[in-house]
């Protein structure tokens, strides 16, 4: 039960013998170093080399975000998990366009078989289902990039009827989000991104070779093509649960004239349901035991492996219940 | 499984043990931490104990329970250090 730690004020990190310390206004407190998953810093951190020698050790990766809570970088630390013949397949999988074509389109069919779910549990119609069917359609990636934008805008036109009066989302807009919901649309998809990157980094792979996203376009890109599948999941349905139980109202939020971002108390409230939803469990169907949601993160991973190596075909995550 | 840990230990040894336990559990109050562990790292937190302490002079005593659930928590007074991920 290692967990996530949030470092929300500014502080000093730092290590005296084997612990931990985070120093803020309030006071020093000591984190146990075997207990932490990751850490998520928001507010400015200064740390010592003598910390991240230690995170490092333990294999502890720090997500940074900037003052807007955007994603900034991470301290990835030296990879422990290594296989060369794993990362020969990853490579080939990319280079070899059928292949990649292949689990490209089987991540969009995640990620769509997901979003119809999210719309399916409020009762809205939709078009998501049809719109996948073109996949078959394209013949590259760009093409199939395509049929996901649709499908995306398509989604993000239906998340109205779910919002109540005041918290319409009026399409998507980012860098920077115009209002609420996009400011926690955009919010939580940095947090799933990094999540997704602390899964990866448990496993073999390799963050940077991708499939549906360009390996070479920012940041860890295999990340990025495994938090489509997430992000439904793990952000929509927690701001349609907070926003229509009224835990989040305008107070929460930081708006000026051409932006509109989450402020302090806000964020707070944002992670703290976002942290108890990574670890609420659900009863796997195959494993036949109870997982987190942080687990099915990486399962996927697992099964993505699985494929790489040719033991068994990828299928993509859908939520089945 | 949850566990509480509470020490009286010789001023030879006490900070050595803090130190220990404040890498697996949290520090509640002088002498006491508690905090989720799995089963291997029980006994990893017991084998690191019996290391450090003096079998003749200190006493160390570990509650341990099935799950967080199963413990009923009442704080008097001041909560000296709050558990929680978000600092």
């Amino acid at each position: 039960m290692k967990k996530n730690y949030y470092l929300m004020s500014d502080g000093l990190l730092k290590r005296k013998e084997n612990t931990l310390y985070f120093v803020n206004k309030d006071g020093k407190k000591p984190i146990p170093i075997n207990k932490i998953y990751s850490i998520y810093a928001y507010g400015s951190l200064t740390f010592s080399s003598q910390s991240v020698h230690l995170l490092a050790k333990e294999g502890i990766p720090i997500h940074f975000f900037n003052y807007y809570g955007f994603y900034d970088g991470s301290f990835y630390p030296r990879e422990t998990l290594l296989s060369g013949d794993l990362l020969v397949k990853q490579v080939e999988h990319y280079l070899n366009p059928g292949k990649r074509l292949w689990i490209a389109k089987k991540f969009i069919e995640g990620a769509a078989g997901n979003m119809e779910k999210v719309l399916g549990y409020y009762h809205v119609q939709n078009g998501i289902g049809k719109t996948v069917k073109d996949l078959t359609l394209s013949s590259n990636v760009t093409e199939a990039m395509n049929v996901e934008a649709r499908m995306r805008s398509e989604y993000y036109s239906k998340m109205d009827e779910i919002l109540p009066d005041g918290f319409k989302m009026e399409g998507r807009s980012r860098r920077p989000p115009e209002n609420m919901v996009n400011a926690l649309i955009s919010f939580g998809n940095s947090m799933v991104y990094s999540t997704v990157i602390s899964e990866i980094y448990n496993t073999q792979l390799n963050p940077t070779i991708s499939y549906l996203h360009e390996p070479f376009e920012r940041r860890y890109s295999l990340a990025l093509d495994l938090s489509e599948m997430f992000k439904p999941i793990l952000v929509d349905r927690l701001i349609f649960y907070m926003v229509n139980k009224r835990m989040l109202t305008e107070d929460d939020f930081e708006q000026k004239v051409d932006y509109c971002i989450l402020n302090d108390g806000g964020r707070k409230k944002f992670i703290k349901e976002y942290d108890e939803r990574l670890k609420k469990t659900i009863k796997h169907r195959e494993l036949n035991r109870k997982v987190s949601y942080r687990r099915l993160i990486r399962l996927e991973a697992y099964k993505l492996i699985k494929h790489i190596l040719g033991t068994q075909e990828y299928k993509p995550f859908v939520m089945w219940w | 499984m949850y566990v509480i840990i509470v020490y009286d230990i010789n001023v030879d040894r006490v900070n050595k043990v803090k130190s220990f336990l404040r890498t697996h559990l949290h520090w509640i109050q002088n002498s006491v931490f508690e905090g989720e562990v799995t089963k291997s790292e029980f006994e990893e937190i017991k084998d690191g104990l019996k290391d450090i302490i003096n079998k003749d002079e200190d006493s160390v005593i570990l509650y341990t329970m099935r799950s967080e659930k199963a413990l009923k928590r009442k704080v008097l007074g001041v909560e000296k250090a709050p558990i929680g991920g978000i600092l």
